[in-house]
């Protein structure tokens, strides 16, 4: 763990997205201290500040009905982090059991599960997304639904490309002809050998996933006002192009900032635990 | 990447400049672009929307048209017109022919009616007090109603009347002998009198028009050879296509920000009041709005004074004015214009306190249609006032097509829905019945479920009356009535906003006594007038 | 080898790669019933009555009856399903309830324009994508690796609707190099349709005037698209690269004096090239659905529009073809890309004689 962090502090870029990844998890955790308007958040209405440039007090200028759009930015980090990790501590598992069983029972196991995990990469994601998202209501669960539907199927293939080769290894034929039970050799025997490489990629999907959600709002299939929301913040402030440029430009930004500092820290983490995504 | 771009945006220059050689000498043609949402509906039994009502005016005729700058018809494709009762006989122009070549004739208007009635879509309601049609001869028709109906002339509005033979002749698959009606055939084709040929039309991306040089009224020469009406276009692109002088008028729909920026950019702004206004309207089944105290409460509090605010495009022209009730001002019943609705906190807090409900029990649902982003602001406006009186809300976006749905039952039909209504015919029937007679209830305009005998009584007596100042009467008493109630918080008399290029010029949007105070006539096309030839 | 003639045409036909050919599309149709299959589902199963909603706030009870039974939604899901694969098995994905029209006819008109874009982006992909990756690699280490591989990972990090809206700000308002919306200039003539892509009939029709304005508008949005997968590709080449730098072949190479651009365009790079491939494949994949935040952005008429009404009317059939239709594509897609990987990868191609 040391000479893992040791190695992040060595190299700038990792040192950048360590610090990006920091910036963002604290503002999304400390927002309500942070944001010079808490209330903005929800529900504030201010006729006599609407649609105004960034300016001082309101840095990043002001949205539609008056509100800081610096504060909104700050608890809309709050809100895809959020999503990240439900849908992570969702699809992880889901995919992680049918990688491994497809992998290590294989037969018609392997079979059928590996076909089901192609029908659903075979649609590209969004547009599962968007099904899923559209013909449910769009609320924050849904949401996680629909991005949770698309994310299980990287980790199945990902865990069951590693059992494949895993279990023609020495210490899995091993633990069989001790007599140890199937379950036992897949998540006690192969599972912690897929650990790096589940962890690598859980830390770029985190970006991911932020992406993702914010596609999908920007498309008018998001979170419902007034909780702020990076994608619907860029979709909203487009048809005021250009007139009003910082509604679109610091959400983009901000998508840009959080998804570039997991990609750096995922990308250094790849090379440090040598997990293969 | 630079390379290339600059390649390629060097080819397009050079390009553009060989078309312009090219171009200015043979072409004396002029194109008038705008924009509309999709889909544009050709059909005109199907017509309900802007969209739709712009093919409609232009493509097809009516029997009567609305005065220009007063209130009241004048003739069109009827020459006169004359009531026995509930009898209704129009006497028909004999020099009209249809784009097809085929002569109009009231065989034509007993088939549009007919078609409309047995298609049952759009705005076909508005004849379903319609008992018989009859062609009395050539020229002459006559109606036959099963109620009295006062204004049932102007209901003619939105009656275009379609050419019988060509429909015939076209009919698609259907149960029983007239097929399908013709809708296949109609919804891709016109089959009218009106002065624009369709040249092409997708209701996805755009229809082009044609100037019908055969066309029984004389066209005067400026007006647009060929319109290129496109759906769906966004606020940005709009923006700058006008900026760049590559269209001409854009659809009402746009953000007063966009509008403001585009006339700072030296737009005109055009403006068409059509008798209508923004309800934001309350759901009078649901708990804890079934207590009309609750609902006062409510609308005393709603911002009147910020939502003109948002809705200013320059200092004198916005997206509406301030209500007076729930008649625009300028309606038969309407209040003076200087009775404006004010935000009263106080008020709100005394009828809240005479509400029988606590308000900590309630989230009230306050739902706006995903398709008009303005809506959202109204949304977040209102969350905020209730928040004042310490009511808690919940916002939610519905589209369209969704939101139609789900009011078909009270019990799904959210507590606040916001609307724009207008009178599709001018009259206040047209704009009152549908919202809030018990017998609508729960239609897209009447999400309230208004139960009321008082307000079933008034709309009786407007609609039977044939007399104007008892019809007037009627209307001053039930805008009282609905005012008392509060069915609705009436948020502002609407009114559209165009912005135009200077390539064009619309009477009819631009001076008061050009107007024709009804949404969609104002691009009558025929009377529109290019400023160059190109 | 000296075979007679019959047996070596049997052994083309059963070759490695028509094998594979065989097994893939096997596995996609079986993938593609799967796929029917969920969205069907999906579609079935939610709230809201599509009939309803489709007719409109001022259908009758009746008539809403009338189109329940018309898409038969009062029958049980398997026998709906299997309406619709036998309607499908003849070309017909039913009427699409928002535009009236049939699902094939709209998705006819729609479609080519989506695949015109991402083929166009693609192109971006691989044009500046590879490249870049190479010179990052013959670099490494260097000051313009870590800024080709710090550009190329801003690529990957933002979704394609903010490198569109940055674009757009650019390169159209700021700068107005470009157009900022639509497919072709307003006042061309648009070419009669044969493929229905643009850029081809405008040429087929002999305009290079409708072929220079189709390939002006094309640009931003095929950038804005292409742009994550420009950075894979990039981040992708380079890694593939850099492994095979380390691989003792090249040291003796380099030891031997062989010019180092020899050394990175024919020893190093066309073993890096398959890895590259599979990734581009499934990264078309991906500019297939964010095609629809682009499309969004610049008013681009492809299936997104559309897509998303539908979605958003809950227009069953139009839901079910345009997914559908994506994946299929999809599929096509990853199949050409595995080919060219057997054609490329010697391993593959040789693996049949000897």
């Amino acid at each position: 763990m040391r000479r893992v962090m040791w190695i992040l502090l060595s190299n700038p870029l990792s040192v950048i997205g360590l610090l990006l990844v920091g910036t963002v998890i604290f503002s999304a955790v400390f927002a309500d201290f942070i944001a010079p308007f808490p209330s903005h958040r929800g529900a504030v209405v201010d006729f006599s500040n609407f649609n105004q440039p960034p300016h001082w007090p309101n840095i990043f200028g002001t949205d539609l009905v008056g509100r800081d759009l610096f504060s909104r930015i700050l608890f809309a980090y709050r809100i895809s982090l959020m999503l990240g990790v439900v849908v992570l501590a969702i699809a992880v598992p889901i995919g992680v059991t049918v990688g491994l069983a497809a992998g290590y029972l294989g037969g018609w196991v392997e079979f059928a599960l590996m076909r089901l995990t192609d029908v659903f990469l075979s649609i590209p994601p969004l547009v599962l997304a968007m099904s899923v998202m559209g013909l449910l209501e769009p609320t924050l669960t849904n949401g996680m639904l629909a991005v949770t539907t698309m994310w299980w199927p990287w980790y199945a293939r990902l865990v069951y490309n590693i059992t494949r080769s895993e279990s023609q290894e020495g210490y899995v034929l091993a633990a069989e002809i001790i007599g140890a039970s199937r379950l036992h050799i897949m998540f006690r025997e192969i599972l912690p050998n897929c650990v790096p490489s589940i962890v690598t990629k859980m830390t770029l999907d985190l970006g991911f996933v932020i992406l993702i959600a914010s596609s999908l709002s920007f498309l008018g299939l998001g979170v419902q006002a007034p909780t702020p929301d990076l994608g619907s913040m860029v979709a909203e402030g487009g048809n005021y192009l250009p007139d009003s440029w910082w509604l679109t430009v610091f959400p983009s930004l901000a998508i840009l900032i959080a998804v570039f500092g997991f990609n750096l820290l995922g990308d250094a983490l790849r090379q440090i635990l040598g997990g293969d995504t | 990447m630079n390379i290339f771009a600059k390649t390629i945006a060097a080819a397009c220059v050079s390009a553009s400049i060989l078309a312009l050689a090219a171009a200015a000498p043979a072409q004396a043609e002029t194109v008038l672009r705008l924009d509309e949402v999709a889909v544009g509906e050709l059909d005109p039994a199907k017509a309900s929307d802007y969209a739709d009502s712009i093919l409609m005016f232009n493509v097809y005729d009516t029997l009567v048209l609305p005065a220009q700058g007063a209130p009241g018809l004048v003739p069109h494709l009827a020459k006169s017109w004359s009531a026995d009762g509930n009898n209704h006989i129009f006497n028909l122009r004999d020099d009209v022919k249809f784009q097809s070549g085929n002569p109009m004739s009231a065989d034509d208007v007993v088939f549009s009616l007919q078609r409309m009635q047995e298609l049952g879509s759009g705005l076909s309601y508005l004849f379903a007090n319609v008992e018989s049609v009859e062609a009395v001869d050539e020229h002459t028709v006559m109606f036959v109603l099963k109620e009295p109906y006062a204004p049932f002339v102007s209901s003619m509005l939105r009656l275009p009347i379609v050419d019988k033979k060509l429909v015939m002749e076209n009919l698609g698959a259907g149960d029983g002998e007239m097929g399908d009606w013709g809708q296949a055939y109609l919804s891709g084709n016109a089959a009218g009198t009106g002065a624009y040929k369709v040249s092409s039309h997708n209701p996805q991306q755009e229809t082009v028009m044609a100037k019908n040089a055969d066309y029984f009224l004389d066209i005067q020469d400026a007006a647009p050879d060929t319109v290129r009406l496109r759906y769906g276009l966004e606020p940005a692109t709009v923006r700058t296509l006008i900026a760049q002088g590559e269209h001409d008028i854009s659809s009402q729909w746009l953000p007063p920000e966009v509008l403001k920026a585009l006339s700072k950019d030296g737009a005109q702004l055009l403006t068409e009041s059509g008798g209508g206004g923004f309800y934001v309207k309350m759901n009078t089944t649901k708990a804890p709005l079934d207590d009309m105290e609750c609902r006062l409460a409510l609308s005393n509090a709603f911002d009147y004074g910020s939502a003109i605010k948002m809705i200013a495009v320059t200092d004198d022209v916005s997206q509406g004015s301030p209500a007076t009730g729930a008649i625009p001002v300028g309606m038969l019943g309407a209040n003076p214009s200087t009775d404006d609705l004010a935000r009263d906190m106080d008020a709100a807090k005394r009828h809240l306190e005479a509400c029988r409900y606590n308000p900590d029990d309630f989230n009230i649902e306050i739902s706006w249609i995903a398709e008009v982003p303005l809506e959202e602001r109204f949304a977040l406006l209102m969350q905020a006032n209730f928040n004042e009186l310490g009511i808690k809300s919940e916002i939610k976006k519905m589209p369209w097509a969704l939101f139609a749905e789900q009011v078909s039952k009270p019990e799904n039909t959210p507590h606040i829905s916001q609307l724009f209504v207008n009178a599709v015919t001018g009259d206040p029937d047209t704009l009152l019945y549908g919202m809030y007679d018990s017998k609508n209830a729960g239609t897209w305009q009447s999400p309230e479920y208004l139960n009321d005998a008082d307000v079933d009584d008034l709309l009786e007596e407007g609609r039977v009356n044939t007399d104007v100042a008892a019809r007037e009467k009627a209307y001053k008493a039930l805008n009282a009535r609905l005012m008392a109630i509060a069915p609705t918080i009436y948020g502002y008399d609407r009114q559209s906003v165009f912005a135009a290029s200077d390539r064009v010029k619309v009477p009819a949007l631009s001076d008061p006594s050009k107007a024709f105070g009804l949404d969609g006539m104002g691009f009558s096309f025929r009377l529109m007038e290019m400023q160059d030839k190109s | 080898m000296h075979l007679p003639h019959f047996l070596r045409v049997t052994r083309i036909i059963m070759s490695p790669v028509v094998q594979l050919l065989v097994k893939r599309l096997s596995i996609s149709i079986i993938v593609l019933i799967g796929v029917s299959m969920l969205i069907f589902t999906i579609a079935r199963i939610i709230p809201g009555d599509p009939a309803r909603i489709a007719l409109g706030p001022n259908a009758t009870a009746e008539q809403v009856a009338n189109l329940r039974d018309k898409l038969h939604l009062d029958e049980p899901i398997y026998i709906q399903y299997a309406k619709f694969v036998s309607d499908f098995a003849h070309g017909d994905l039913g009427i699409s309830l928002y535009t009236n029209r049939p699902v094939t006819t709209d998705i006819a008109q729609f479609l080519p324009a989506t695949l015109e874009l991402v083929f166009v982006a693609g192109i971006f992909m691989i044009g500046f994508g590879i490249p870049l990756g190479i010179l990052s690699a013959r670099y490494r280490g260097r000051v313009a690796d870590n800024i080709i591989r710090v550009v190329s990972l801003l690529g990957v990090s933002a979704p394609s609707f903010v490198w569109a809206v940055i674009l757009m700000l650019l390169f159209a308002f700021f700068l107005p190099l470009f157009p900022i919306a639509g497919q072709i200039s307003d006042t061309l003539p648009v070419p009669p349709r044969i493929t229905g892509f643009l850029l081809i009939d405008s040429l087929l029709a002999g305009d290079f005037k409708v072929f220079a304005s189709a390939a002006h508008h094309i640009v931003l949005p095929a950038f804005a698209l292409a742009l994550s997968g420009i950075g894979q590709a990039a981040r992708l080449t380079r890694a593939n690269m850099v492994e095979t730098y380390d691989k003792p072949y090249i040291e003796m190479a380099q030891s031997y004096g062989f010019p180092e651009k020899r050394i990175a365009n024919r020893y190093a790079f066309r073993p890096s090239l398959i890895p590259s491939l599979t990734i581009i494949g499934l990264d078309f994949a991906a500019m297939l659905g964010n095609a629809f935040l682009v499309e969004a952005v610049y008013a681009w008429p492809g299936l997104s529009r559309y897509g998303v009404q539908v979605i958003l009317r809950k227009d069953l059939n139009a839901i079910v073809g345009t997914v559908l239709v994506i994946s299929a594509t999809f599929l096509v897609v990853n199949i050409i890309v595995d080919l060219l990987i057997a054609f490329i990868n010697p391993r593959i191609r040789y693996a049949g004689r000897s």
